[in-house]
């Protein structure tokens, strides 16, 4: 494959299925905040900061990418690796890498919706479960760091910013 | 090794992670998403179930007017706004319909594929009511009297409870599935407690059936729950039969097939005290150990004993699997629960009972 | 500091007549944990019939509060309310005792209740009519299809009507068996509507016993025809001029609700304010014993407080009490309420002590601890001078407006005032000014395209700096929490649980050091080596003496579980990145967009500028959760794990809630 589909399919890996998988963590979450709502308006403040847990990953999803358009050039000057050499497609495999380990960790979104999802019941039922619940739902999201951590240092020493 | 075949094995892998990653979020989110809200909901709704202090000052209320007033800052008293005369009749029907609209807002937030159970749980109130009815008709009772204002075939009920014959009844049951054992009894092949076994057949066989085509997690929960009501039901029966002197012969078509426990052993002991003795080896040995004085006296204690071993083996599900149907199954039973021991208050504060009194005997029930 | 308060326990025996005006006092110092006491010659306690009614008027004040507050015209509210919110006033109630309170709430109750019940229920019969009225005039658009006089169809006597609905498939058959039944003698007009089938029939009186089963049996619907005369076209508009009518008197009905509200809502808080503290009092009842002359409590209560509250009891009690305080047994350890002790400036901090669990009673209080390394974390996962400004900001406004009250929104902000100093302090060390913007504009006034505010190094082109930073605090953080946890351990007698639970780790730890110090001196690596090893086996000594035979299996595990425990501070780098990379993102993307121009409408500009301050903004609120919860886990997880339970009783004092009201008692 040539550097620029490598570099645009890690980027777009990387934003694209952390994204989703937050938007189907929050999803989640929110029809549980939604829930308890409906028969107590005081959950509300608790509800939405376990609802807003997993929303992170996409944020890491969207950083992830602009490092790897950034580190390839196409932000700021240009594409860095137009060459079909083997050290550009190395280079432009490591973005790829990248991206991909971040897109797939930020999977943890979804899991961590349903935590936060079983969290927010918890709380409804006895609100001094809240910080418990957000620890909990915390826990998830730790895979998503080590990715986001993993990544960048793909991204910093394999092809440097 | 060539590049086209690196990148093909590359390729490759990359397909088969990404398809058992989409397969695993899918039924992940499938499994899980539906039950969000409505489980959410129903912790929330937890938290608003009566507490003991709630209970012992109702204890205290000593006129059925105070306690009414005493719940009108539950989720009951949009119920009991309709109550002006304060007897007993009325607020016993109010509480009723609560119940019913608890079950009624579980059917409407429950996803589709489960939601079912809780309109064929309602029907447990038409089973019951038909046999009071028909039992009252035979005894020649007032029927009206022992209608309970809930489950779906209402109208039909109350229809059987005004008909003049029992030629009359047959007419309103037609089509239904009651019909059968209904002019079986009218025929004189089936006594009035065979017939009622045979509607609580009818009822558990659909239940079963309805959790045979359920899935995975859904279906296990929902089994265990019935073969516990199931077990519940036999033991009682059997118990029961033992107590008088009934035959093996004549007990076992009084039991309901599909429940976990094997009661044949039992059904072949002399009298009640061997029965209860050949019981304890069972899984549901612990729960009679602990009631074992009083059972002998008493079958009513097992029953409250088996319903509070199911509200806990339920609870455990709940634990177990916090965003399934065990959840509302769960909320369910403690919400029926609740409502019996409210009607009890309100019974015993209108026969005029002490609130000492009132509070020891209700805080036996569940 | 670091020591929970010190409780006594408190015994006081005296006479019945002084039990009310002694909870009283007990009630509104709300210094004394009441614990049940456990006597066989005496009775317990039990509430009395003034309780009683406490607990059924506070129900029925609470309603016309809830009702009276629905119609109350909205005062203030908004976000300065939310910041500045004003200081209720306390009214006085002398406190007679309870059965003056009791008459007194009868009294007010007499005059309000019948007022406001008056006019809810007027609202709720006006609303139930214009329902019926409603629904009238549904039925009566469905019987428009069948255009017969409305009189025909209520008619009953020799011939009865009955009108109804019916499910389509059902009305064949059930016309069919009704002939049977009838023996013909029956006239039906019907009409199609979607799946059912509306249906009027004419039976004869007698033959109409007959007829019902089969209308049950087909689950016909009835419907109820509304009064009246004339085909129900005709009828519609009558029922529509009766329904505005209605409406007009509901209107008047809430502005009624709307004065009333005005007159008596806040005489309605004052007392159920009082009536619920009456109720919560009546809770302790059950926990006292009591003889026919003379009632016993027994509780807890801080040392500091006890000449007061022993002056108190004397004051009310004439002296004549038998009061009995003693220091606490030592198989009474874990009975001992638990109120956390700390200087001023680290006080809101326990709250975040309290969220995960207050300490034991010989346990040490990590709260002046955590309020350094919470703030410090926090501001190093937001590391971003305008953002810390931002968050201080806010949170300065919120200590300001809420320090009167010292809730948990000011015990918060106080929290947050502290991380957002340090999160600028790290802002500055990293140059780091919504993200890179502040180097931007630098750039921009200078002219100079390599302009920067200085730093340490920047965090994104050199991530692996700020790894190593992180893991080096996470180690010095473990460190911490094992070395506290050893002292404690020591200091309680349970030197063999410090010695082979803390103690290997604080070895492990200082090999880990040694072993990556940059320049190292003579011998260090040996020492590493030398330390590690013996840390290593006091570790498998003690897994072994705690698990026995499945020690190889934890062995492993927990060792790896000591890595992934220190590995979890990365998360102090990635969150630091996340701000700075999310910071990053928004300025492109302003600076994408700030060039265009429609001719010479600077548009971009615009649309930058929104772009910017929103983004900015909403990255602040974003990453400031994060950095809460992160922080957050990093001190309840990886910390506490180290040497802290948190498993002591929070001290939950007997205690009134006083917001609008105030009692003066008899001295």
């Amino acid at each position: 494959m040539d550097p620029i589909v490598y570099v645009s399919l890690g980027a777009a890996l990387a934003a694209g299925l952390a994204g989703a998988a937050s938007a189907f963590g929050v999803g989640v979450a929110g029809a549980a905040a939604a829930g308890v709502v409906a028969e107590d308006e005081k959950n509300f403040k608790n509800a939405l900061i376990l609802e807003g847990l997993p929303m992170t990953q996409s944020i890491y999803g969207l950083i992830t990418l602009f490092l790897i358009l950034l580190s390839a050039g196409i932000i700021g000057g240009g594409f860095k690796f137009t060459a079909n050499t083997p050290d550009n497609i190395v280079k432009s495999a490591i973005l790829f890498g990248a991206g991909l380990t971040v897109g797939l960790t930020g999977l943890s979104a979804i899991p961590q919706g349903i935590i936060a999802s079983a969290g927010i019941g918890a709380v409804a039922k006895n609100p001094k479960t809240f910080t418990q619940g957000i620890i909990f739902a915390a826990m998830a999201e730790t895979m998503a760091i080590f990715g986001l951590v993993g990544a960048l240092i793909m991204i910093a020493t394999g092809v440097g910013l | 090794m060539e590049l086209g075949t690196l990148s093909g094995i590359l390729n490759t892998t990359l397909a088969v992670v990404f398809t058992w990653v989409a397969y695993k979020t899918g039924s992940y989110i499938y499994k899980y998403t539906p039950y969000s809200y409505p489980n959410a909901r129903i912790n929330a709704m937890e938290a608003k179930l009566l507490s003991e202090q709630r209970f012992n000052e109702l204890a205290e209320s000593r006129t059925l007017q105070n306690f009414v007033v005493n719940l009108e800052d539950t989720e009951y008293r949009d119920y009991l706004a309709g109550v002006s005369n304060y007897i007993i009749e009325e607020v016993e029907r109010a509480l009723d319909r609560a119940l019913a609209g608890s079950y009624e807002l579980m059917f409407k937030m429950l996803p589709k594929r489960s939601r079912d159970f809780f309109r064929l749980l309602l029907e447990e109130w038409d089973v019951r009511n038909i046999a009071s009815v028909v039992k009252a008709k035979m005894a020649g009772e007032p029927a009206s009297d022992y209608v309970v204002e809930l489950g779906p075939m209402l109208p039909k009920v109350k229809a059987m409870a005004e008909a003049k014959t029992m030629e009359e009844i047959l007419v309103v049951l037609e089509g239904t599935p009651y019909e059968e054992p209904y002019q079986k009894l009218l025929l004189g092949e089936l006594d009035v407690s065979a017939f009622e076994t045979e509607l609580y057949r009818i009822y558990y066989g659909k239940l079963m059936e309805y959790a045979a085509s359920r899935a995975a997690d859904e279906r296990k929960i929902i089994e265990e729950f019935l073969r516990m009501k199931i077990d519940k039901l036999n033991i009682l029966t059997a118990l029961r039969a033992k107590a008088a002197g009934m035959k093996a012969e004549e007990i076992r078509h009084l039991l309901i097939e599909g429940g976990s426990l094997n009661l044949e052993p039992v059904l072949h002991v002399d009298d009640l005290s061997m029965a209860i003795a050949e019981l304890d080896s069972t899984k549901y040995g612990p729960v009679l150990r602990e009631v074992r004085e009083e059972v002998e006296r008493d079958l009513s204690v097992l029953e409250k004993a088996l319903d509070r071993h199911i509200i806990t083996r339920m609870n455990e599900l709940v634990r177990f699997y916090p965003l399934s149907i065990a959840t509302p199954i769960s909320y369910a039973l403690k919400k029926e629960a609740e409502v019996r021991k409210l009607k009890a208050i309100a019974k015993l504060i209108e026969d005029g009972a002490r609130p000492e009194v009132i509070k020891g005997i209700v805080g036996e029930e569940v | 500091m670091f020591r929970p308060e010190e409780m006594v326990k408190i015994e006081v025996i005296t006479l019945s007549r002084f039990k009310d005006p002694l909870l009283t006092y007990l009630h509104e110092a709300g210094a004394v944990e009441i614990r049940e006491l456990d006597v066989e010659l005496a009775q317990r306690d039990s509430p009395n019939e003034y309780h009683r009614k406490a607990a059924s008027y506070s129900i029925t004040i609470s309603r016309l509060a809830d009702f009276l507050r629905a119609y109350r015209k909205a005062s203030g509210g908004g976000i300065k309310a939310f910041i500045f919110p004003p200081e209720r006033k306390k009214r006085k109630y002398r406190y007679e005792g309870i059965e003056k309170l009791i008459k007194d709430v009868e009294d007010f109750l007499s005059v309000v209740e019948p007022e406001v019940k008056a006019v809810e229920n007027r609202i709720t019969s006006t609303q139930a009519e214009i329902e019926r009225i409603k629904e009238n005039i549904a039925v009566l658009e469905l019987l428009s299809a069948i255009d017969l006089d409305v009189e025909y169809l209520r008619h009953s006597g020799l011939v009865e009507v009955v009108v109804g609905t019916v499910e389509r498939q059902k009305f064949e058959p059930m016309l069919k068996e009704l002939r049977e039944v009838t023996e013909g003698r029956i006239a039906v007009a019907s009409r199609d509507m979607k799946d059912r089938i509306l249906a009027v029939f004419a039976f004869l009186r007698k033959d109409y016993e007959r007829a019902n089963p089969v209308l049950a049996k087909y689950s016909l619907e009835r419907i109820e025809v509304p009064e009246g005369r004339g085909r129900p076209r005709e009828l519609i508009p009558v029922y529509q001029e009766k329904l505005n009518e209605k409406e007009r008197e509901l209107e008047e009905a809430k502005e009624e609700a709307a004065k009333m509200a005005e007159l008596y809502y806040d005489d309605v808080v004052f007392y159920q304010e009082l009536m619920e503290n009456e109720r919560d009092k009546a809770t302790v009842l059950p926990m006292l014993a009591r003889t026919n002359m003379t009632f016993a409590l027994t509780g807890w209560i801080p040392r500091k407080d006890v000449p007061e509250i022993l002056e108190g009891i004397k004051n009310v009690t004439n002296g004549k009490a038998y009061i009995n305080v003693r220091e606490p047994k030592k198989e009474e350890l874990e009975d001992i309420p638990i109120k956390l002790k700390n200087p001023g400036w680290a006080r809101p901090f326990e709250m975040l002590t309290e969220m995960y669990g207050v300490p034991r009673y010989d346990e040490i209080d990590p709260t002046p601890i955590i309020a350094f390394t919470y703030s410090f974390f926090f501001g190093f996962m937001l590391t971003d001078f305008l953002y810390g400004l931002i968050v201080g900001i806010v949170a300065a406004l919120l200590v300001k407006g809420h320090r009167k009250f010292n809730d948990g929104t000011y015990k918060f902000a106080y929290t947050l005032l502290w991380s957002s100093v340090f999160t600028m302090a790290m802002g500055i060390l990293f140059g780091s000014y919504f993200g890179n913007a502040g180097d931007i504009i630098l750039q921009y006034i200078t002219g100079n395209p390599e302009a920067q505010f200085p730093r340490i190094t920047d965090p994104l082109k050199d991530p692996m700096f700020v790894l190593m930073l992180a893991l080096a605090i996470g180690l010095a953080h473990l460190f911490m929490g094992y070395s506290i946890g050893f002292f404690v351990r020591w200091k309680n007698g349970d030197v063999k649980g410090a010695l082979l639970e803390q103690f290997p780790w604080m070895l492990i730890i200082l090999a880990i050091v040694l072993y990556a110090m940059p320049s190292k001196p003579e011998g260090a690596l040996l020492g590493a080596k030398a330390l590690f090893g013996v840390g290593l086996v006091l570790f498998a000594i003690g897994e072994i003496a705690a698990n026995g035979a499945l020690a190889a299996l934890l062995l492993i595990s927990d060792f790896f579980g000591f890595v992934g425990t220190w590995l979890s501070y990365a998360r102090l780098m990635a969150l630091a990145l996340a701000t700075s990379g999310i910071a990053m993102v928004i300025n492109v993307l302003a600076d994408m967009v700030w060039g265009i121009k429609i001719s010479i409408v600077p548009l971009g500009i615009v649309i930058g500028a929104i772009i910017f301050i929103g983004g900015q903004l909403f990255s602040t609120a974003i990453n400031a959760l994060g950095a809460f919860v992160h922080s957050l886990r990093l001190q309840y997880v990886e910390f506490f794990g180290t040497f802290y339970s948190g498993e002591g009783k929070p001290f939950s004092p007997f205690k009134s809630k006083r917001e609008v009201s105030e009692l003066e008692l008899e001295a």
